[in-house]
């Protein structure tokens, strides 16, 4: 009797496309983030009118966006299958691999997305000016990983729980404190027109794998009974 | 008869400190509140990594014991921090004239403090016993892993935001002979305290399964 | 505790079904061998080439009809079944996945959304999945529940089928047409 192990890319792969195709089609999460960043960056843009801001407060502005929207809306890969029950479906045909490793590119995709949105609007409403954008390109990159690689392991967590959306923002945000820490840091630092050390790239890339490794490992246990 | 001795080594503590302890030069009798302060804090992490090695166990084993052994741990640890973070609060008014600076220390045991309670509220949101035990056990590992992490990047977020940063004086007190052997002593009682209370809470708990 | 010291051993191109009241475990001894739970006490073991298999052999070797088996609902049915296929690390054709649900008579609504089918289609996808899969064990948990007189046939041809292809087929039901087929029969009290 012939045996195969499942093939993690073709998985991964399937889970991702399936997802998205959802996505697409009801726009559940989509709209969630895109409402929540536009309505944060205009009530702070109409409160605080032509003022500038100092460049640490404009960088903690930015990523506390980042950060809310990504908890209304990333939520949705895990918590949407447990309430409709496909879920079942999942565990059966799919290997735990294939499952995180598809919904974490899933909401990264979702979140670079965002970000993509987010950034005109922020230099625009909050009269900001970015001289070095490969940099803060790249800032941005390693720190949107970051939350939604956090933001998934915490959503399978939360996915079986009661009171899911509150849980889902008070798990996250201890365990993705050091990266957020970072990450205004390094903004900080480029919406004061000056150059991040290659040491806080490091930590950040650094987290992004360790965050990464840890999913992996760790998601098995969640998954399998 | 461990009770009775632990009572005594307490008193014997207090005693020291309010009577052998000299003044400190700027802190005067304040620092007294140090010898309550630092045990508890103490206390307070060795909780958190108490209750993340077992959960490693109870992942390995799943053997429902060590999921008990690790909430309780959590349950105390909440405790201990949140009088760690009262009286370093209080120490810093008294001292500094303000509750809370964010300087990196009270920045750490805050944060413990969040873990502390996102890990409690996350167990009482699950009612099947296996499940949280499994799901509680993973979140602790995560937040473990972040640790190392916090440790590095909390005091250059502070140094660099901060310019003349407000050290916490106690750690850079040079303690003399005296104060330094009342403080291991206030730091074993403390331990000694929590060991207590968690054989005994873990000890009610078995015995009403 | 729902069930205690069962001792049973299926060999492949056997039959087994499991009858008992409502609520007397059918569907947990199912869902126990799929992998969904685990027994308080006790292992089961999925065997091929005389080896036990690890969870992830396991899931490639195994299908399960269901109730709870719920399909997503924003996609048609030739996007169901494509995904579970090729999550499954197997490849399939649309002209394959076409042929399949004109076996199992859902040709007509194969390109239509989930939600707008009724329990019998959804419960004739669940069919089509198991063509398009193949699996080795196929785990049936009350197969003709929800389908008129046709899809019962349907039921039948495909266990049928199944059997004669040397699978495995663990039925969980009241129904006697369906325990007739059966090797061997477990009553759970």
């Amino acid at each position: 009797m012939p045996t195969t192990r499942l093939n993690l890319l073709n998985g991964l792969w399937a889970v991702l496309v399936k997802d998205s195709l959802c996505e697409f089609r009801t726009c559940y999460a989509l709209s969630a983030l895109f409402m929540f960043a536009l309505i944060s960056l205009t009530s702070i843009s109409m409160s605080i009118g032509v003022v500038s801001l100092p460049a640490q407060l404009t960088a903690a502005l930015l990523w506390i966006i980042l950060f809310f929207c990504a908890m209304s809306g990333l939520s949705r890969v895990f918590v949407q299958e447990q309430e409709s029950g496909s879920i079942v479906v999942l565990r059966i045909y799919a290997s735990g691999q294939a499952v995180i490793f598809g919904k974490l590119l899933f909401n990264v995709i979702m979140l670079f997305g965002l970000t993509f949105f987010v950034i005109p609007l922020f230099t625009m409403f909050l009269n900001v000016d970015i001289y070095r954008w490969p940099m803060f390109i790249m800032i941005l990159f390693l720190g949107d990983i970051g939350i939604a690689a956090t933001a998934t392991i915490t959503a399978a967590l939360v996915a079986k729980t009661q009171g899911k959306s509150a849980l889902f923002t008070v798990l996250t945000f201890p365990i993705l404190l050091p990266q957020f820490l970072s990450s205004i840091g390094a903004t900080t630092k480029i919406l004061a027109d000056s150059q991040p050390d290659m040491s806080e790239i490091m930590f950040m890339a650094a987290y992004n794998v360790a965050i990464i490794i840890a999913s992996s490992i760790l998601f098995d246990y969640i998954w399998y009974d | 008869m461990v009770k009775i001795a632990l009572g005594l080594w307490i008193s014997g503590v207090v005693y020291a400190v309010f009577s052998m302890v000299p003044a400190v030069e700027g802190l005067g009798y304040l620092v007294r509140i140090a010898f309550f302060h630092i045990p508890v804090a103490w206390v307070a992490v060795l909780a958190f990594f108490l209750s993340a090695g077992w959960s490693v166990q109870y992942l390995r084993t799943r053997e429902i014991q060590y999921d008990r052994k690790s909430a309780v741990a959590a349950a105390l640890g909440l405790l201990f921090c949140l009088l760690a973070t009262i009286s370093g609060a209080i120490f810093a008014k008294l001292t500094w004239g303000a509750y809370w600076n964010w300087d990196p220390r009270q920045t750490t045991i805050f944060i413990l403090l969040l873990i502390y309670g996102a890990y409690l509220v996350l167990r009482a949101s699950i009612q099947d016993e296996e499940e949280r035990a499994r799901i509680s056990a993973v979140y602790a590992l995560l937040s473990s892993l972040t640790v190392p992490f916090l440790v590095f990047i909390i005091p250059r977020f502070y140094f660099s935001l901060h310019p003349e940063p407000v050290l916490n004086k106690v750690g850079k007190l040079e303690m003399n002979v005296v104060m330094l052997y009342v403080l291991l002593a206030a730091v074993g009682a403390c331990t000694v305290l929590f060991w207590q209370l968690f054989e005994c809470i873990v000890h009610n708990k078995q015995r009403s399964v | 505790m729902l069930f205690e010291r069962l001792n049973l051993l299926v060999n492949s191109g056997q039959c087994l079904a499991v009858t008992g009241a409502n609520g007397s475990g059918k569907s947990t001894l199912l869902k126990m061998i799929a992998g969904l739970v685990h027994p308080t006490t006790g292992t089961i073991h999925v065997l091929g080439d005389g080896r036990q298999l690890d969870i992830e052999e396991r899931i490639a070797c195994i299908g399960l009809v269901s109730p709870e088996i719920v399909f997503y609902a924003d996609m048609t049915g030739v996007e169901n079944i494509l995904f579970l296929t090729r999550v499954r690390g197997l490849t399939c054709s649309l002209e394959q996945v076409e042929e399949f649900c004109q076996i199992v008579g859902l040709v007509v609504y194969k390109d239509n959304l989930v939600h707008t089918y009724s329990t019998g289609m959804r419960q004739r996808l669940k069919f089509a999945v198991m063509l398009a899969l193949q699996p080795l064990l196929w785990l049936l948990d009350e197969p003709s529940s929800n389908l008129d007189a046709d899809g019962k046939i349907l039921v039948a041809k495909m266990i049928d089928n199944a059997l004669t292809e040397r699978k495995t087929v663990i039925i969980a039901t009241n129904e006697p047409w369906e325990v007739e087929y059966a090797d061997y029969k477990i009553e759970l009290a």
